[in-house]
């Protein structure tokens, strides 16, 4: 059967042949630590560095690249978004946090946080 | 009477509950995934969706409200689930009408419910009801083991086609692509939830009932789909004369 090794949890997972497994998914199930906030590809908390067997793993799609950026061309994925089919190893830093906000990500929060102007004091604002 | 299931039992027990109620294997989710549909049928699919996924944030904070302040991985889910639903990137339901449009309908129609059948509506309410009135371990088990956790074996046979057959660009059909891994996740969490809060013989069949009802129901939608927009216009081999 494949084998996912998660080696900074020294962690090994099997699936069954043939599947094609999301690695976050799995880490969850059994517990391997890799850290996470989101699960839409935004945050970037559950990346992860392809030690072996990146050819083992679905093409990234273009949520991913785009979030990756640069880390993409030097062997990173996003656990949420990757699937594998065969034997991996992947690493990470255990206290990894988010990264940079995407600009689309603070697009988004400015345009429902700051639609109301909240700086004139006015009355009836639920500051 | 029952007896408490330990964790592997209890997990295997209610990916059986979902097995044989797939709604990947409703005749609607068949025919899109060969690519027998015409954009008419996917826009009315979408003018259906949107009243059963729009209101998801609604559903779990109704569970959310539910669960007790101890129950903190809980309550985090839910929210993180709820967030990104509603403002961590593009609403879902911006993404849901942006194909829909895709397809050819209106924002107008996809958001007036009268455009949806009456089986939706129904789901619609059950999914209200059961967040609203269940135990959060059970709403969990029903709305997110029952209902969510299907949606990447759906999306991952759906999707390619609505690419590669149907011609839609990737912006088009974003919504297909972000459930196909944001699930994967809420789907595992919402397992979690129930392994760890369904803490009673009673509640963990609780949780298998609401869960077979909750693949019943999805089951139900989908297959009415192609009941009121697919089969009238299919082909009939050998049809029956008129009657007077």
């Amino acid at each position: 059967m494949p084998r996912i090794r998660f080696e900074t949890a020294d962690r090994e997972v099997t699936f069954p042949e043939g599947d094609e497994v999301n690695l976050l998914r799995v880490a969850i199930r059994h517990e391997c630590g890799i850290p996470f906030r989101c699960a839409s590809g935004n945050c970037g908390t559950d990346r992860v560095r392809v030690l072996h067997g990146a050819d083992q793993l679905l093409p990234a799609r273009r949520r991913e690249r785009d979030r990756l950026g640069e880390l993409y061309e030097q062997g990173y994925r996003l656990a949420c978004q990757t699937y594998v089919a065969g034997d991996v190893t992947v690493a990470w830093d255990p206290d990894q946090r988010e990264m940079e906000a995407s600009g689309k990500v603070y697009d988004r929060l400015r345009q429902v946080w700051l639609a109301k102007d909240d700086t004139a004091g006015s009355p009836g604002s639920d500051g | 009477m029952a007896e408490l299931l330990n964790t592997t039992d209890f997990r295997a027990a209610l990916e059986d509950a979902i097995k044989g109620r797939e709604a990947k294997n409703a005749s609607f989710s068949k025919a899109w995934a060969n690519g027998e549909l015409s954009r008419e049928h996917l826009a009315r699919w979408a003018e259906n969706h949107y009243h059963y996924v729009g209101p998801f944030a609604d559903y779990l904070a109704y569970i959310y409200a539910n669960a007790p302040d101890t129950a903190t991985d809980a309550k985090d889910f839910l929210l993180q689930n709820m967030y990104e639903e509603e403002i961590s990137d593009v609403r879902h339901t911006d993404l849901l009408i942006r194909f829909a449009e895709a397809c050819g309908t209106t924002r107008e129609r996809v958001m007036d419910i009268d455009n949806a059948t009456a089986v939706t509506r129904a789901f619609q309410g059950w999914c209200y009801a059961v967040a609203f009135r269940e135990h959060f371990a059970v709403a969990t088990a029903a709305l997110v083991v029952g209902l969510e956790s299907q949606v990447p074996s759906i999306y991952r046979r759906q999707y390619p086609v609505l690419i590669e057959r149907y011609g839609f660009t990737e912006e088009e059909a974003e919504f297909f692509d972000l459930h196909i891994t944001s699930d994967e996740i809420h789907g595992e969490r919402g397992y979690q939830i129930v392994l760890d809060h369904a803490t009673t013989p009673e509640l963990q069949q609780r949780c298998l009932q609401l869960v077979r009802h909750g693949a019943d129901m999805r089951f139900a939608y989908t297959k009415a789909l192609y009941d009121t927009y697919v089969a009238p216009d299919a082909p009939v081999a050998d049809p029956e004369p008129a009657l007077a």
